[in-house]
């Protein structure tokens, strides 16, 4: 592949100011039960590639599957690029890497069959069904994936980085009369098959949980103080702040960059958000991202003052500072953007009953369905929900979704815990069509207060 | 693809090979300003077959590779669901009704026209005010579809798309406005005016924040946002979900659930709409199929494996998600009937209310039940009959299924969303609303 990429290069380089071309190649497993049956079982191969380029600051970008015409694409990107460039190019310095990483795994997947894979999802499924008799239905469905990234540019960087990926989303559908309700587990992890060989107790709480909610009544809506456990402690930081920190939204709007200028006040003097790429083994773990450039720890919010936000190479450039390593593409097929990698609140100091304590009328939030964000709003709801009453957790209500304003929620947050705890799920980070993007996220315990939940 | 199939027909039962090739490119304006221009060729092929009556499934991008396909749907088929189905023998269209899905003007729109449109929207919109932010994206795209099958069906259609979509963002202090709106057709037919017109409306609706109480009130879907209501409907009418008995609507056939008003059709048989084919990906003709006619649920959709497992005819609606997945029931183009109340006229009958134009966290929380629960991204709130302005920190929340029955009444214009929905504005009785106090 390194010949393929690097001939294209070639005589290239006075034609643009920078060019670069990723190909990929994957195999991909998909086994899915649903209620009693193997409802879809399926295995595809990928392989594709994209070139894209910068000419006077416009970019070009071609994606495609053939490679045999791979100077061709090279020429088109060239040649759209051209058509927008009107001015100076600008793109943060990377050194030149040339690397080749492999991926050592806890039981490699391409190495289990089939048939192994099947009977253990099967396993899991008859946990779910066999659980109670109001569990009507399930979905258990398994992925993985082996992908090698294959990645070189006009300045001499040639990467190659093996990418596993496997995830099991767990859920179990119960049901009384019209009332149907779910409970869903899922994990993601980079670290191989032996992970979902240990998930069986997953299972269980997804079809407790079914079970539980139909007993639930639904939530009155309504403005209260929340108390979120660590998963949705982690996808409030992710969507609530993380997507505004990337600076892509941010580089070329004046008015966005004043709303979010370092130095200003973000929360408490307790809260210290990180972003951090280069940790060992996490879904949103890599060594390079998309660019080439090395991941690291990056601070956002640093004892409540934004110190830090998200870059790739050229928002890096037109904002003075330094790349921070998340450019990140989903597959070839799309170009890199700014994303979030392993993204999560830092401990605090508060045990989980001192949170609970003194709350009149509150609610505990727990587990997730999924959270969405336009930067100044966001919203996301909750697997499961409890009332607080008098600083005790009560009686469960269902359909608690939560939404907020970012300014305000933040400086909002009364209370942070110790106990820190980083989620794998199997979803992913959606933007810009991009989805699901792997990303792990987490946080203590929150406190928060005046957040508005809606209800009938 | 014909040698494929006969290669591996020998192994199977039978087999189905199913083959897209496609092109978009999408040009896209950030903060006014161009930004880039996107190709993206992709090509793939996807192999299902039915092995000693179970289905195998395969897919794979690139030129190479067709042994290992065959290989893989093999292995996958030893344990593949059993087949309540065989691949079409006769893939033919009944020609009474065929659908305009292709338009020569889209292939051959030039970079150069679709960056002009661009401009001109920006242009447009600086024209109301140069502070705003305006990210523009012009995209078409072409594709090619084949299918064959092992027992002589076989069909082939090329396909064209266009779509203009717009976001405008005003930020005042700490407040960000945002106001969304695009359109899309399969044919070469769309105008630019419509989307300005309607986001210089919003931004004029929106210029001022109002103040909002908690409590039940009256509530105004526009087209774009009532999908809020029809999501969890379409959920329900899936044969799929009905079969496994985890749809609400399970037992509902030929009740009446609804006020006469509601009227819902699955239609892949209109001209440039986006969902629009002759045939579904498994070579059953599209057509048009009542889903729910005078409030009264008449059908549910299926491909032809849910079909056969229910012991009814699949109808058409067979639909692949990306050359990885196998068809599943889904909808093609799906229509709401019109009423025959105007959107002002809908206004002016509330006292105090709002109308909801964008929401936040479609399709989030326990979508099955028919809840939903969603933060109001951009509503504007009525009093005495008159849009006063925008309001900001809401939620609304019930179950679709329930509040559809509390339809005062239905707008007179409908419009397409997506390309493939087309709904009119709805209007509630009442609706839950919760907000900051």
């Amino acid at each position: 592949m390194r010949e393929i990429l690097e001939k294209a290069l070639e005589n290239k380089k006075n034609k643009t100011n920078y060019i670069e071309i990723r190909a990929e190649k994957k195999e991909v497993t998909n086994i899915h039960f649903q209620g009693k049956k193997l409802e879809e079982i399926n295995c595809s191969q990928q392989i594709g590639g994209n070139v894209r380029t910068l000419v006077k600051g416009g970019w070009g970008f071609v994606s495609f599957n053939q490679f045999d015409d791979i100077e061709e694409k090279v020429k088109e990107a060239i040649e759209i690029a051209s058509l927008i460039g009107k001015e100076e190019s600008k793109l943060a310095m990377a050194l030149p890497v040339v690397e080749i990483i492999n991926q050592e795994l806890d039981k490699d997947f391409r190495q289990i069959s089939l048939r192994e894979k099947k009977e253990l999802m099967e396993n899991y499924n008859n946990v779910i069904m066999k659980f109670n008799p109001q569990i009507q239905s399930s979905n258990v469905v398994y992925t993985d994936r082996f992908s090698t990234i294959y990645f070189a540019n006009s300045e001499g960087s040639y990467i190659e980085q093996e990418k596993p990926f496997l995830s099991t989303h767990l859920t179990a559908i119960a049901r009384e009369g019209d009332n149907i309700q779910m409970g869903s587990e899922s994990i993601g992890t980079t670290k191989g098959f032996g992970i979902m060989e240990r998930i069986s107790t997953k299972a269980q709480r997804a079809a407790s949980r079914a079970v539980n909610l139909l007993k639930a009544q639904p939530v009155e809506g309504g403005e209260y103080t929340v108390i979120l456990d660590q998963i949705l402690g982690g996808v409030f930081i992710h969507e609530a702040f993380g997507h505004l920190s990337e600076a892509d939204f941010l580089y070329e709007d004046k008015r966005m960059r004043t709303l979010m200028k370092l130095g200003k006040k973000f929360g408490s003097p307790k809260l210290n958000v990180v972003d951090d790429g280069s940790i060992q083994d996490l879904l949103g773990s890599t060594k390079y991202d998309d660019e080439g450039v090395r991941t690291k720890k990056n601070y956002l919010i640093k004892d409540g003052i934004l110190v830090g936000r998200l870059h790739s190479r050229e928002t890096a450039a037109k904002m003075g500072e330094e790349p921070t390593g998340n450019a990140r593409a989903l597959n070839y097929c799309f170009k890199p953007i700014v994303r979030m990698t392993n993204t999560y609140i830092e401990n605090g100091d508060v045990p989980f009953k001192d949170l609970l304590s003194g709350i009149k009328k509150g609610i505990y939030a727990k587990y997730c369905y999924g959270g969405m964000t336009t930067f100044e709003m966001f919203t996301f709801s909750a697997g499961e929900g409890f009332m607080i009453r008098d600083g005790e957790i009560a009686e469960p209500v269902k359909d608690v979704v939560l939404s907020g304003n970012l300014f305000t929620t933040l400086l909002n947050i009364e209370g942070i815990g110790n106990d820190l705890k980083m989620i794998e799920s199997g979803g992913g980070c959606g933007k810009a069509g991009q989805n699901p993007l792997p990303v792990s996220f987490g946080s203590p315990h929150l406190r928060i207060k005046k957040v508005v939940v809606g209800g009938r | 693809m014909k040698e494929l199939l006969q290669q591996i027909n020998k192994k199977v039962d039978s087999a189905e090979l199913f083959r897209v090739k496609s092109k978009t490119i999408p040009v896209n304006f950030e903060v006014n300003r161009l930004k880039s221009i996107d190709i993206s060729e992709s090509e793939g092929k996807a192999l299902r077959v039915i092995n000693k009556g179970r289905i195998g499934f395969s897919s794979s991008t690139g030129s190479e590779g067709f042994d290992s396909m065959v290989e893989k749907a093999v292995a996958t088929s030893e344990f593949g669901s059993e087949a309540a189905f065989d691949f079409p023998e006769k893939i033919k269209s009944t020609g009474k009704e065929k659908a305009n899905i292709y338009d020569v003007k889209v292939v051959d729109k030039s970079i150069e026209e679709m960056i002009k449109i661009g401009e001109d929207i920006i242009e447009r919109i600086k024209d109301f005010d140069r502070k705003l932010r305006g990210d523009v994206t012009i995209l078409k795209n072409y594709s090619e579809v084949q299918y064959l099958n092992s027992r002589g069906g076989n069909f082939s259609y090329n396909k064209t798309a266009i779509a203009y979509s717009v976001m405008v963002q005003k930020i005042k202090n700490q407040d960000m406005l945002m106001v969304y709106s695009s359109l899309e057709s399969g044919g070469d037919n769309l105008h630019a005016e419509e989307l300005t017109s309607e986001i210089i409306e919003n931004l004029k609706w929106g210029d001022k924040i109002v103040p909002l109480r908690n409590g039940k009130m009256p509530v105004i879907f526009i087209p774009k946002a009532a999908l809020v209501l029809i999501l969890p409907i379409i959920s329900g009418l899936n044969g799929k979900m009905v079969l496994k008995k985890i749809s609400p609507l399970t037992n509902q056939k030929n009740k009446k659930l609804w006020s006469d008003l509601i009227t819902l059709y699955s239609n892949g048989i209109i001209d440039f709409a986006l969902g629009s084919a002759p045939f579904d990906d498994e070579g059953i003709e599209m057509k048009r199929v009542p889903l729910v006619e005078k409030g009264e649920i008449k059908n549910f959709y299926y491909d032809l494996q849910t079909a056969g497992m229910a012991g009814v005819d699949s109808t058409g609606n067979g639909l692949r998600s990306g050359i990885s997945s196998e068809p599943v029931p889904d909808i093609s183009n799906l229509v709401m009937g019109e009423g025959k109340v105007s959107f002002t006229e809908m206004i002016k009958d509330i006292q105090e209310g709002i109308v909801i134009d964008q929401v936040l966290g479609l399709g989030q929380g326990n979508i099955i039940s028919g809840a939903f629960s969603n933060n109001v991204q951009l509503g504007y709130k009525i009093e005495q009959g008159k849009i006063v302005g925008r309001v900001k920190d809401v939620m609304i929340a019930g179950n679709a299924i329930e509040e559809l029955r509390n339809i005062v009444s239905l707008g007179n214009k409908s419009k397409w969303i997506s390309g493939k929905y087309k709904f009119p504005h709805i209007y509630l009785k009442s609706l839950s609303v919760s907000t900051k106090v």
